[in-house]
């Protein structure tokens, strides 16, 4: 009995190490935090690559804010993945940032919003009076209803740059191909059949990656008008997928393929994949997004090329960027609009645009560079017409995958344009149901 | 003396332990399991009930779950990407159990019987170690390699060797069955070591003298094989074919990394749609349905297996 009594106790003992050992690997992680938390420091998370143009900018932007008010920015590097899928978690805690770039979106920020975990910045907007440098069509993407629908009343976070999606062109391969850039949709279908006649698959594509849902949502902004927009990306109307626009968009999809306009084994192609065939000089033509814009100006030197909006449609893709969110348990939410402000100024948007972004509040003569002078004039081009549409897996969360997949098997042949439309819709409604 | 059970097996004496039993109970050796049983209780036990409970939930991953009943449940019955996935469970199995075992028993008895005996030990351990590589790779290097290796196009690694005889490139990934054949290849490729390594040390216990009698009695490798090699290993063949069951029914990296479930959802299995559920579409609930299912299968398929054992160890005992 006494042996037992000892072992027993040696048995605690050991217990209680472990629960000590494991409280104190706990209270040195918060202890940590604590210090962390103290009012001269910003945490920031954002996961754009250093080299980037918005890595630069915000790069120059933390060095202000340190020299200006003395606080530290402690910056730690994400991934687009990791918080795209792990952020609503970790906002719910107190190891929450004071400051986040977020994806944009119903599915993304409109979640966080409605959930709570970010701020309603609304009275900072006005403060530092920042819709003024915001145009409305960027503002949609910022504000949000209590459902987190997108284009509501309440400001949830601030973008810093625009993106949409256009038709890159490689001019060497139209001269040598005797053709000239399209400036209408019958135009660029005349091109595409030239090239295929030449022997040439016109279009780099991808449909194992967004690409090709883009694509697919292009062709559907074509035939449709913004009510469609409305309709598809803020529930105004149930939409219907059967109808007409996204028959036509779904049809005319499976017939670039048929008539070999996209490669036949495009399913499987990835995003990269399709953008080294444009910079290599592959396929001549690549319709995608601003994003490519500065890898191109420094990696598509070979030959010359350009970027226009999808010739003959008055929609296109794009939205503002990603925008900077203050998470609700952020511990300094004043630094954090403070940061944001200095994001804004035309110096910091500057280096944004010179370096192959869209700066939203840029001061034009501060764009010094001829590339990204071309495209930013692009961009306000659509601005100008309200053309951003947004884009096509906003709608419904885990709705990219379904877009993914679904185009696969159209354009594999699993199945044809009214079943593809069907799956889609049924996911749409299953997804969008608790947002109407 | 064996006495026969109702049920047909075999009731045999408990076996004499081998450790020595200390007088006055075990009371003070459950203290020693303590550590383990609270891991277990915070690590297994608690989250399986959590995950239990989510299964009657609509729930985004934050904030209070809402109870909905049995919507969960009654919507996995008539969801196909559902019923595809754990179809396409059938053809991991095959994958990573049934052609590596076989395959893996063939090679583990060549290294032991042929090249063991014929070029020495050094060459079969340095075999053995080569079939075991990939498992030591990370899933993730190996799928970009898989990727760089069956990358459509005329470029692709693959589709350069064919076209040096003139065959059209195959666009590997991007149809069926094409993209579940290069997924099964990948993991038999991966998982082949497993088994040649544990066979291998399971034959060091076979006495090279029953190889050899065999072989003066006129038996060829086959049924040297057969009678001798399959018989003795059997415990390890066991194993072997429960663990990989398990590890095919919740494979994920290998689909994560190389299909994404596509195309089309072809490749689809139950712990990549549960991933999808719980990260990308944010139905937690739905999610934590079909992981709960997957844990019943493999639970069943464990105690299977267990029962299947213990039932042919008795009869071997028994002498039946």
């Amino acid at each position: 009995m006494a042996r037992i009594t000892r072992t027993t106790k040696r048995g605690l003992v050991l217990l209680s190490a472990l629960t000590v050992t494991g409280l104190a690997l706990a209270g040195c992680s918060g202890g940590a935090g604590s210090a962390e938390e103290s009012g001269d420091t910003l945490k920031l998370w954002h996961y754009e690559s250093a080299d980037s143009a918005m890595g630069k900018a915000w790069n120059e932007a933390i060095k202000v804010f340190e020299e200006e008010t003395g606080a530290t920015v402690e910056f730690e590097e994400k991934s687009f993945e990791q918080i795209q899928k792990t952020a609503s978690q970790v906002l719910d805690t107190d190891a929450a940032p004071d400051l986040m770039e977020f994806n944009k979106g119903n599915a993304t920020a409109g979640f966080l919003a409605s959930t709570g975990l970010i701020t309603d910045i609304s009275d900072a907007v006005d403060e530092y009076g920042w819709a003024d440098k915001l145009a409305p069509s960027l503002q949609t993407t910022a504000k949000y209803s209590e459902d987190g629908v997108m284009g509501g009343d309440a400001w949830y976070g601030i973008p810093n740059y625009g993106e949409f999606v256009g038709v890159y062109y490689n001019q060497d391969a139209f001269e040598a191909a005797g053709l000239e850039i399209p400036t209408t949709y019958d135009e660029f279908v005349s091109v595409l059949d030239a090239f295929v006649a030449q022997g040439i698959t016109p279009l780099a594509e991808a449909g194992a990656e967004y690409p090709l849902g883009q694509l697919w949502y292009q062709l559907a902004l074509s035939n449709g008008d913004r009510q469609f927009v409305n309709d598809y990306q803020l529930y105004e109307n149930p939409v219907d997928w059967q109808g007409d626009t996204l028959t036509t968009a779904t049809t005319t999809l499976k017939e670039y393929v048929d008539k070999g306009y996209i490669a036949s084994d495009v399913s499987s192609i990835k995003a990269e994949d399709a953008g080294v065939a444009f910079i290599n000089g592959t396929a001549p033509i690549f319709v995608s997004g601003s994003w490519w814009y500065g890898r191109f100006v420094n990696e598509a030197t070979g030959f010359d090329w350009t970027m226009t909006a999808f010739p003959g449609a008055d929609l296109s893709l794009g939205s503002s960027g990603n925008l900077w969110v203050v998470p609700e348990n952020a511990a300094n939410k004043e630094l954090a609009y403070q940061f944001i402000d200095i994001t804004m100024r035309p110096e910091i948007q500057a280096i944004i645009g010179n370096n192959g972004g869209v700066p939203v509040a840029a001061d034009p003569a501060d764009i010094t560079d001829e590339k990204s002078a071309e495209l930013i004039s692009t961009f306000n081009g659509i601005l100008d017409q309200d053309g951003l549409s947004f884009y096509p897996d906003w709608p419904a969360p885990g709705f990219y995958d379904v877009i993914v997949q679904e185009l696969q098997g159209l354009v594999t042949g699993v199945q044809d344009v009214k079943t593809t439309n069907a799956n889609l819709g049924e996911q749409y409604d299953e997804g969008t149901a608790e947002f109407r | 003396m064996s006495v026969a059970t109702r049920s047909g097996r075999v009731k045999l004496p408990p076996e004499q332990p081998s450790i020595p039993q200390r007088k006055g109970g075990t009371g003070a050796y459950w203290m020693y399991l303590l550590p383990g049983f609270a891991l277990l209780i915070v690590i297994v036990i608690v989250p399986l009930i959590w995950n239990v409970y989510l299964t009657f939930t609509k729930w985004k991953g934050v904030r209070t779950p809402e109870f909905i009943g049995l919507e969960n449940w009654q919507k996995l019955l008539t969801d196909d990407d559902f019923w595809t996935s754990f179809t396409n469970s059938v053809w991991m199995v095959i994958a990573m159990v049934v052609v590596p075992t076989i395959v893996g028993l063939i090679v583990a008895a060549l290294l032991f019987d042929v090249v063991g005996r014929k070029f020495g030990g050094k060459v079969g351990s340095f075999l053995r170690a080569t079939y075991y590589l990939p498992q030591i790779l990370p899933v993730a290097i190996a799928g970009i390699v898989v990727g760089w290796i069956v990358r459509p196009g005329a470029d692709g690694a693959l589709n350069q060797i064919l076209g040096f005889f003139g065959i059209p490139p195959v666009d590997w990934l991007g149809q069926m069955p094409s993209a579940l054949i290069v997924l099964m290849v990948v993991l038999i490729w991966v998982q082949l070591g497993y088994p040649i390594v544990v066979f291998m040390a399971a034959l060091q216990r076979v006495d090279p003298e029953l190889y050899e009698a065999a072989e003066l009695d006129g038996a060829n490798w086959f049924q040297r094989f057969s009678a001798i090699t399959m018989s003795i290993i059997r415990p390890e063949i066991f194993v072997v074919t429960l663990t990989c069951t398990i590890a095919a029914l919740k494979v994920f990296g290998p689909v994560y990394v190389i299909t994404r479930g596509g195309p089309a959802g072809a490749t689809l299995v139950p712990a990549y749609y549960a991933y999808t559920e719980f990260f990308t579409k944010r139905n937690v609930g739905y999610g934590a349905t079909i992981a709960t299912v997957l844990t019943i299968v493999v639970v069943i398929v464990s105690i299977v297996f267990i029962r299947v054992q213990n039932s042919i160890e008795l009869k071997e005992r028994a002498g039946l």
